[in-house]
């Protein structure tokens, strides 16, 4: 196998970061490409730590990278790619345990990632560095147009604070794209809540991004979720019927599902969500400027 | 002559439709993005549009709404051209309105054929 390099993200453009990142993605079922702007904001919403991020080259020429989101309890592999005609070469894993490493140095007890469901080759690797499922999530999307149900009950829309703070109520625990330090690093974060007649009761939170509305999470407190559900969805549809929907790692146990498949909701693809350890004494990096062999050990 | 606008973020897949589409006809205009398509789109009013679903600004799912708002396109065939999971494809692209769907990888050869299937026959190339 041949070794690469592995430099810090941080040394690399968003501009280079993006030109890799789509290549190593081009043959992906879903590629999910990026440009500058979006990655800045992918950065920045996930806290991804540039430093702890790394990219693997062999001279010259990108042949992979993985990013690592860093919050106090837990880390986040994420973006990780290799280039098509350098795969089954041990650059992915020399990328993961790179960034399990580094979790390690920073003494994180848990590491978190999604992969896609049918990305065979991600999961094998992930499970062979001990990383486990711990749930299936479906990413739902809901076309522009007003709500599909009339719904009684009464409405109150939050405010940004508002709405962080019921969201921080969410039993733990959250996926990294849904948890709360997530929505408090989003722009035009707002809710609503329902009030049914029948009891039932629960809030909505989402972001009204430029090009659709995002990152909802919902939540009953008290009866019948498919009822709190297709309310809340009716009063958000009446507010905004001519804007698209991306809602990413819904729960397939999440009990409101039935309520977004009857707001018009369609599933585009889903993701699992793994967790596993920081690697300890592997020997392996960082080293900037060192090479890494695929079992992580470091070669000077 | 049909003008054929595929939105496709991979020059690679676009070099490779051109050479395929021009090959019988089509004229063939391209953008990389959601935002460029969206003007290339307005501009010039093709007979087809092809929409890459996953592009580096906005998906296509969204661009799409955002043609069908330019009254001149609002009957315009616009086809999905997507690696999604072959599963959840139909219904997607039917919540969203579009015309119908091209599965990749493309397969260049048919290519050209796929397309003719969605255009009027007047337009045809």
């Amino acid at each position: 196998m041949n070794p690469c390099q592995l430099v810090p993200a941080s040394h690399f453009t968003l501009e280079q970061l993006v030109e890799a990142y789509n290549h190593t993605r081009v043959d992906y079922m879903v590629p999910m490409p990026m440009n500058a702007a979006r990655l800045a904001e992918y950065i920045h919403v996930y806290d991804v730590d540039m430093e702890q991020s790394v990219v693997a080259v062999d001279g010259e020429r990108v042949l992979g990278l993985a990013m690592l989101g860093v919050r106090p309890d837990r880390a986040w592999v994420t973006r990780l790619g290799v280039l098509p005609n350098r795969r089954r070469r041990g650059v992915g894993e020399a990328l993961l345990l790179y960034l399990l490493a580094a979790s390690d140095r920073l003494g994180i007890s848990l590491v978190t990632l999604d992969v896609i469901k049918g990305n065979l080759p991600a999961h094998t690797l992930f499970v062979k560095w001990g990383f486990h499922e711990t749930r299936e999530m479906i990413i739902l999307r809901r076309p522009p147009g007003p709500p599909q149900h009339t719904a009684a009950g009464r409405c109150r829309w939050l405010s940004r604070a508002e709405a962080l703070a019921v969201a921080q109520t969410r039993p733990r625990p959250l996926t990294w794209i849904n948890d709360t330090a997530s929505l408090a690093h989003a722009d035009c974060v707002l809710g609503l809540t329902v009030n049914l007649p029948c009891g039932s009761r629960g809030w909505l939170v989402f972001q009204k991004h430029r090009y659709y509305l995002t990152r909802l999470t919902m939540a009953t407190v008290e009866g019948d979720p498919t009822a709190v559900g297709r309310a809340l969805f009716y009063y958000l549809y009446q507010a905004y019927p001519d804007i698209d929907t991306n809602v990413e790692n819904v729960a397939v146990t999440n009990p409101h599902l039935a309520a977004f498949l009857d707001a018009g909701f369609v599933e585009a693809f889903r993701r699992v969500e793994m967790y596993g350890q920081p690697l300890h004494g592997c020997g392996g990096g960082p080293w900037p400027g060192g090479t890494v062999s695929p079992s992580g050990k470091a070669r000077r | 002559m049909a003008r054929v606008l595929l939105v496709e973020d991979n020059p690679h897949h676009v070099e490779l439709a051109r050479r395929v589409l021009a090959a019988r006809g089509y004229e063939v205009l391209t953008a990389p993005d959601g935002e460029s398509g969206l003007q290339v789109a307005r501009e010039q009013l093709p007979d087809i549009i092809l929409l890459d679903l996953g592009l580096p600004d906005v998906d296509g799912q969204t661009l799409l709404g955002w043609l069908r708002r330019v009254p001149e396109l609002k009957d315009t065939p616009i086809i999905a051209v997507t690696a999604w999971p072959a599963g959840a494809v139909p219904d997607m692209v039917a919540a969203y309105g579009f015309d119908g769907y091209i599965t990749k990888p493309i397969h260049f050869s048919a290519f050209a054929d796929q397309i003719a299937t969605y255009l009027p026959h007047s337009a045809s190339a």
